[in-house]
């Protein structure tokens, strides 16, 4: 296993890849993002994508919103700008208060806000197979955002999407591309983070019908051509970190936890939902990173922390076990600890973590995993 | 011989516990007995004969009657005599002979093994293709088949010419495909034979 | 009848699953685990997973994945990439594996086609042969020595003759594109050979598998469409259904 030389980030990470110094991509991106660019002239070409793609009378465009600091503050951006959104959050699978909290917040701040509070049995069919199937406890909602964010911007009739960073810091999104610039559904497939497994997959599981599924059923290529569906991404336009992020959130009323979150040192990010805690935790069984890496990546790029204190943050807080997670999504799914474990260990990278001679993996007293010496970040 | 491993998978699917042994004692202690194969008649008879294994199954399965499977070479070695590379004996279990696809009286453009999913009509009932619909698809991977001299028949199939898919003869099952390799209606087969 | 084969082919990179395209950029299409498991579900007919990784870096076969990905199949399941010897095949198929596919090892000792195939009988072995086209001319590609002067039939020829049991052929060329897999190529094949050819490389939508198996694939193996499209291989097999084509229905 290497780790990044500047950041924390290790190549178990999927699609990561190192320069000849042992740079990350991500780090160096870092770099461009920070140099040559013109702000002004990035502003200017987003307004006039707006204009451009604006054909609903009152709303600009569409904004997926959970009320957390990204939201908060794409919100708050949009607003700035004269614009008016029209807000979607599609529920989380386990709400928590704060997030609640946060969500009106949001409304607060003066936007039209459709929330969209699914079938929860529905959903909760999909959640258990998805977990299964993909281990990944959130397919279901990833899924949920990315198809019910299309469809009222299809249905309302307002083409443009907006959404808050750019996968890659080159790309300012579809609406900005000269060819594939609909949010087809090749889009959704290369994008949407599904993981090979589609919704028709699930239609007969646990007796799902596809009646039951058409929340989450992709808008028509056709629909969508016809309304001009598109998207951009804001982190293409605006420069911002984190910590502008934060501040801005914070003064507009957003909420901060009072304790980390589970499975990492920050408090706050993933507040609205305690399955997201264990989907954290699902990636670091699977490729031996968590929310810990990502949240000390981030500073070290930003500046505001060395390596050799992320390394000792990643260490202590990277992947530890959440069992006030876990305890509610066994409460939420009805899965037995034994059901979920055999699911979780199937997906436990055998490379990175210690088993015994049984093949069992080996945990220390809060159930946490122990990496092998030679996967140990330093 | 054969991925066993496959077979045992498919029987831990349905909940069963099967263990993949020589060892006499545990065959004749068994329950039921599952004979699987990939390869050639002649290296699996061998196989049992160095095994030790052939008056083993003589006595559990054709005197003591203990329910028995035989997949793929594991069906073809119950057949009195095979012709693939040289004649070999068999166990004698079944009168028949295992004979090579032939084509040369029809189309000469079927390829040889047979390789893929087919079609498995049933000819007479069988208690382990229950709750299966008839002409279901099941994975086949063969050069040889059996050619047979008594009605025992339950399935065939067509590939060229119809020949035997599969057999049962009292507390004898043979399938020429590989029920572990057909996914849901394989193990449902798998789960009527532990159910027999 | 017998039925025409709609085959998913996954590469295995650093213990994840990726896509190619034209064998040289990758990207990651998901865990093993759950890629398997949802094929499986999906009641494909095969499953084929190359290992890059023992391919190219001569890594040592990676067992333990193998294992993994065997438990979650209950279709037959074909491992190919960095295989050298006897010893490796037996690995692999003691892991769960019930075909393996070998491509180098072909190219420089034909012989151990023969031995593959008589001591784990032909069945078991598919050879696999990677296809370019220049001025016209397919050649035979090879990843460490490239362009080989060999045309890919006759190379498929040698290879039935040794033993055999399944040809695997990629078009280089049409890996990753959608456009559609080689149909001049199959057409070179067309009953030309006794033993299955699965052609692979191009498919973007179902009616490419169409167009494969009437110019002469038995079966056909793919990749991009069942990861970034919305097609699923029983769209796949329903519109193969379409044209006639004798194909599993479930």
């Amino acid at each position: 296993m290497k780790i990044c030389v500047n950041c924390v980030m290790p190549n178990t990470k999927p699609d990561l890849h190192f320069d000849d110094n042992g740079v990350c991509d991500a780090c160096r991106s870092q770099d461009t993002k920070n140099h040559n660019i013109n702000w002004n002239e990035r502003e200017k070409e987003f307004l006039s994508l707006v204009k451009k793609h604006r054909v609903h009378p009152d709303y600009d465009c569409v904004i997926g919103v959970s009320g957390g600091k990204d939201s908060t503050f794409q919100v708050l951006k949009i607003l700035e700008l004269g614009l008016n959104p029209l807000c979607v959050c599609f529920e989380p699978t386990i709400p928590t208060k704060i997030g609640r909290k946060n969500l009106e917040n949001l409304n607060n701040l003066g936007v039209d806000l459709i929330h969209i509070r699914r079938n929860p049995l529905v959903y909760r069919k999909l959640a258990k197979e998805a977990f299964i199937r993909t281990g990944d406890n959130e397919w279901q909602n990833h899924l949920g955002i990315f198809t019910t964010v299309p469809k009222i911007a299809t249905n309302f009739n307002i083409p443009l999407i907006i959404w808050g960073e750019s996968p890659q810091i080159e790309y300012g999104g579809p609406a900005s591309s000269k060819t594939r610039n609909i949010l087809d559904r090749r889009w959704l497939e290369e994008f949407g983070g599904l993981l090979g497994n589609r919704i028709s997959d699930m239609v007969g599981i646990a007796g799902l019908t596809k009646k039951d599924l058409s929340l989450y059923t992709y808008v028509s290529d056709e629909d969508l051509r016809k309304v001009g569906v598109t998207g951009l991404f804001l982190g293409y336009y605006f420069k911002w970190d984190l910590r502008d992020v934060l501040k801005k959130s914070e003064e507009f009323g957003f909420s901060v936890s009072d304790r980390p979150v589970e499975t990492t040192y920050e408090n706050f990010e993933n507040l609205d939902c305690y399955s997201n805690h264990l989907h954290d935790y699902l990636k670091y069984v699977k490729y031996g990173f968590g929310r810990a890496t990502d949240n000390a990546c981030l500073d070290i790029r930003l500046g505001y922390i060395s390596r050799d204190q992320g390394v000792r943050l990643v260490n202590k807080y990277d992947g530890r076990y959440p069992a006030k997670a876990v305890k509610k999504y066994l409460k939420y799914t009805g899965f037995s600890q034994e059901e979920f474990d055999k699911t979780v260990d199937s997906y436990t990278n055998k490379r990175i973590f210690q088993r015994d001679d049984n093949g069992n993996f080996i945990r220390d007293i809060d159930n946490s995993l122990v990496r092998k010496k030679e996967y140990i970040v330093e | 011989m054969g991925n066993s491993r496959s077979v045992q998978k498919s029987f831990e699917k349905n909940n069963c516990h099967a263990v993949i042994t020589n060892d006499h004692d545990l065959i004749m202690n068994a329950d039921k007995i599952v004979l699987p194969g990939v390869g050639s008649f002649y290296d699996g008879m061998n196989e049992l004969l160095n095994l030790g294994l052939i008056d083993i199954l003589n006595e559990s399965v054709v005197k003591n009657k203990k329910p028995f499977l035989g997949i793929c070479l594991g069906m073809q070695l119950m057949a009195n005599m095979s012709y693939e590379n040289t004649e070999t004996k068999g166990l004698e279990w079944i009168d028949a002979e295992i004979v090579r696809f032939d084509f040369s009286k029809i189309n000469n453009n079927y390829k040889i093994p047979h390789v893929g999913w087919n079609n498995v009509e049933f000819e007479t009932e069988c208690l382990l293709y229950d709750g299966i619909p008839n002409n279901s698809d099941f994975y086949f991977v063969h050069s040889y088949h059996y050619s047979l001299n008594e009605d025992v028949v339950t399935g065939s199939t067509d590939y060229g010419y119809k020949f035997t898919s599969s057999i049962c003869k009292d507390n004898i099952f043979g399938f020429q495909f590989h029920p572990e390799k057909s996914q849901g209606v394989g193990l449902k087969l798998i789960s009527n034979f532990i159910e027999l | 009848m017998l039925k025409h084969r709609v085959i998913p082919c996954i590469l295995l990179k650093d213990w994840q699953l990726v896509k190619s395209i034209n064998f040289d950029s990758y990207r990651t299409i998901g865990h093993p685990t759950s890629t398997a498991r949802i094929y499986n579900s999906r009641n494909v007919d095969e499953l084929i997973i190359l290992d890059i990784d023992a391919s190219l870096n001569d890594d040592d076969i990676n067992v333990e994945i193998i294992t993994d990905i065997a438990n979650e199949c209950f279709m037959p399941l074909t491992i190919g990439g960095g295989i050298r010897t006897i010893d490796d095949i037996y690995r692999i198929l003691n892991a769960g594996a019930d075909k393996v596919s070998i491509n180098s090892i072909s190219l420089e000792n034909s012989s151990f086609i023969t031995k593959a195939s008589s001591v784990f009988g032909s069945q078991c072995i598919v050879c696999s042969i990677d296809v370019k086209k220049i001025n016209n001319t397919y050649k035979v590609f090879s990843k460490s020595k490239g362009l080989l002067d060999i045309h890919p039939l006759l190379l498929a020829k040698q290879y039935q003759e040794y033993g055999a049991g399944e040809i695997l052929l990629t078009s280089v060329d049409h890996e990753g594109s959608t456009n559609g897999y080689d149909i001049n190529l199959i057409k070179l094949f067309k009953d030309e050979l006794k033993i299955p050819v699965i052609l692979n490389g191009g498919m973007g939508e179902p009616i490419h598998a169409v167009e494969a198996i009437q110019n002469g694939a038995d079966a056909i193996a793919a990749a991009y469409i069942f990861h970034f499209s919305q097609y699923t291989p029983k769209d796949i097999r329903n519109k193969l259904a379409e044209y006639n084509i004798s194909v599993r229905i479930i």
